[in-house]
């Protein structure tokens, strides 16, 4: 181990690159400040994950920043400026410059480490992966529906099918519709599962994302808390028409809008409602193989 | 060294047989797409080489599953699209029975001209069916159309015809996939493979402009 010592021919360069890092990283943490973060704040849950990236983003500026400059300052005040090969002077080690970079490498990653645990002890992540729902009703009992109840969860059913998803709210009698509605302000437990082969439901905007597989009710919690539009996608290659497995038309809407939504979909349901099978946890679709 | 000669001449050999497979299976013309017209009519088969109106007996599968003349339809924006399906198969039922009802036509329904048990015509105005009774989908989900396709019954005569038609409205310019529903891709798994998995047979676009 050599002792850390810097050339004084060698001092301006320090500095510079020093003053150009600090500065450029004070450009960069404010520049990515600006930037609006997905997937947004239309639910908390999403919230939390633009909070994250945010975070995570800010503290990896001045590391990108340190070494895009070092590597662009060394070509252009190191490169070698005559055509004959020579070595460069040996580096046999630096004890306070390993000391250094062990230190702060360490002191980012548990700084991380306690934001990640911090995060996961949350109330609003309890809520998406931890908290225990309450049990799905079958036979079509579930749920009268329009209770009105405040904070009160609601079920809605994801069903994977190639190449849609289509919903049930077995709290409104099992009702089965082509598009996502949810009220604002309202938790909402999720059960996503697959008709036929393996999904993935991707509600962009909402920060949810959870494999569709069939024979599995695989349950997610979000509580969207801004009204508007989003994205409904597959995440998970599933044949011919995968890229097409989207739907732009969910939609957080007030409780009345709901309301009035889940209404006129219950009604248009009635025709068909006696051929849809009763709500259950999933589906299992037989034959395996459809017949010649 | 005629070992090695023999390892060449087997990999060209092998390449040239993936290329010719790839490109009789692929890139071969497919019927050229209904144009500009705000009438569709299409025949849905139970297989494709032995259709009634538009067989394709050269079809390198022959006894798949298909819409027919083609699956590349243009129409324009912002217009009412008149359907008539001569649907000629028989009942495949739905995975999901909630296809069963009719979604996003003029009327919220479709009419359709069929064979009763005992094999007499009838023709009614529908708003669902039997999702047992499906033979095939006509689904555009980016405009919210989905018909479900009565099947013809078992008891009808010899080549009886379906005749199922609607109208739909587009919207503004652009490329909607359509598809079936009905898991219809006999002897493949869950019924989705084969015709359900190549454009030309179950799928296709809707051209807008």
């Amino acid at each position: 181990m050599g002792v850390f010592r810097i050339e004084e021919a060698d001092r301006p360069h320090m500095w510079r690159l020093l003053i150009m890092w600090v500065i450029l990283s004070a450009i960069g943490i404010v520049a990515v400040l600006q930037i609006s973060y997905p997937p947004y704040d239309q639910s908390i849950q999403g919230q939390d994950q633009a909070g994250t990236l945010r975070l995570l983003t800010v503290i990896a500026t001045p590391v990108f920043v340190a070494v895009v400059i070092i590597i662009a300052y060394s070509a252009i005040y190191f490169r070698r400026k005559t055509t004959e090969l020579v070595d460069g002077p040996p580096m046999l080690g630096n004890t306070p410059v390993q000391i250094a970079w062990v230190t702060i490498s360490a002191t980012v990653v548990l700084f991380l480490a306690i934001v990640g645990i911090t995060t996961l002890a949350s109330e609003s992540v309890a809520q998406a992966v931890g908290a225990p729902g309450r049990s799905i009703g079958t036979g079509g009992q579930t749920g009268g529906g329009g209770t009105g109840e405040e904070n009160k969860e609601i079920s809605v059913q994801v069903i994977a099918q190639q190449w849609y998803f289509t919903y049930r709210y077995p709290d409104y009698g099992g009702v089965e519709t082509t598009h996502l509605y949810l009220p604002v302000n309202h938790p909402i437990e999720l059960h996503v599962t697959s008709l036929d082969i393996i999904h993935s439901f991707w509600a962009y905007e909402l920060g949810v994302k959870a494999d569709a597989n069939p024979g599995v009710d695989n349950i997610f919690h979000v509580t969207p808390q801004k009204t508007g539009s989003f994205r409904v996608r597959c995440s998970e290659l599933c044949g011919l028409w995968h890229g097409s497995m989207t739907d732009s038309e969910g939609q957080v809407v007030n409780q009345a809008d709901f309301n009035t939504w889940i209404a006129q979909q219950q009604q248009d349901f009635a025709g068909i409602a006696k051929a849809v099978p009763s709500y259950a946890p999933y589906y299992f679709p037989l034959p395996l193989t459809k017949g010649s | 060294m005629l070992r090695r000669v023999s390892f060449v001449a087997a990999g060209v050999v092998i390449v040239v047989i993936a290329l010719v497979a790839f490109v009789g299976l692929f890139m071969l013309p497919r019927p050229g797409p209904l144009e500009g017209t705000t009438t569709l009519h299409l025949e849905t088969v139970a297989a494709v080489g032995s259709a009634l109106e538009w067989p394709r007996p050269n079809d390198p599968h022959p006894d798949w599953v298909g819409y027919l003349p083609t699956t590349t339809w243009h129409v324009p924006a912002n217009s009412t699209i008149q359907v008539q399906i001569d649907q000629e198969d028989g009942a495949s039922g739905l995975r999901n029975p909630f296809w069963g009802k009719v979604f996003g036509t003029e009327g919220g329904n479709m009419h359709v001209t069929f064979f009763d048990d005992k094999g007499t015509p009838q023709e009614s105005d529908m708003t669902s069916i039997d999702p047992t009774q499906a033979a095939h989908t006509f689904a555009i989900p980016d405009l919210g159309v989905f018909v479900p396709l009565l099947a013809v019954n078992p008891n009808a005569p010899a080549n009886s015809t379906n005749v199922i038609t609607f109208s739909f409205k587009t919207k503004g310019p652009g490329r909607y996939r359509w598809q079936c529903f009905v898991p219809c891709g006999a002897k493949t798994i869950f019924g989705n493979g084969g015709p359900m998995q190549t454009i030309g047979y179950m799928g296709g676009t809707l051209i807008v402009t």
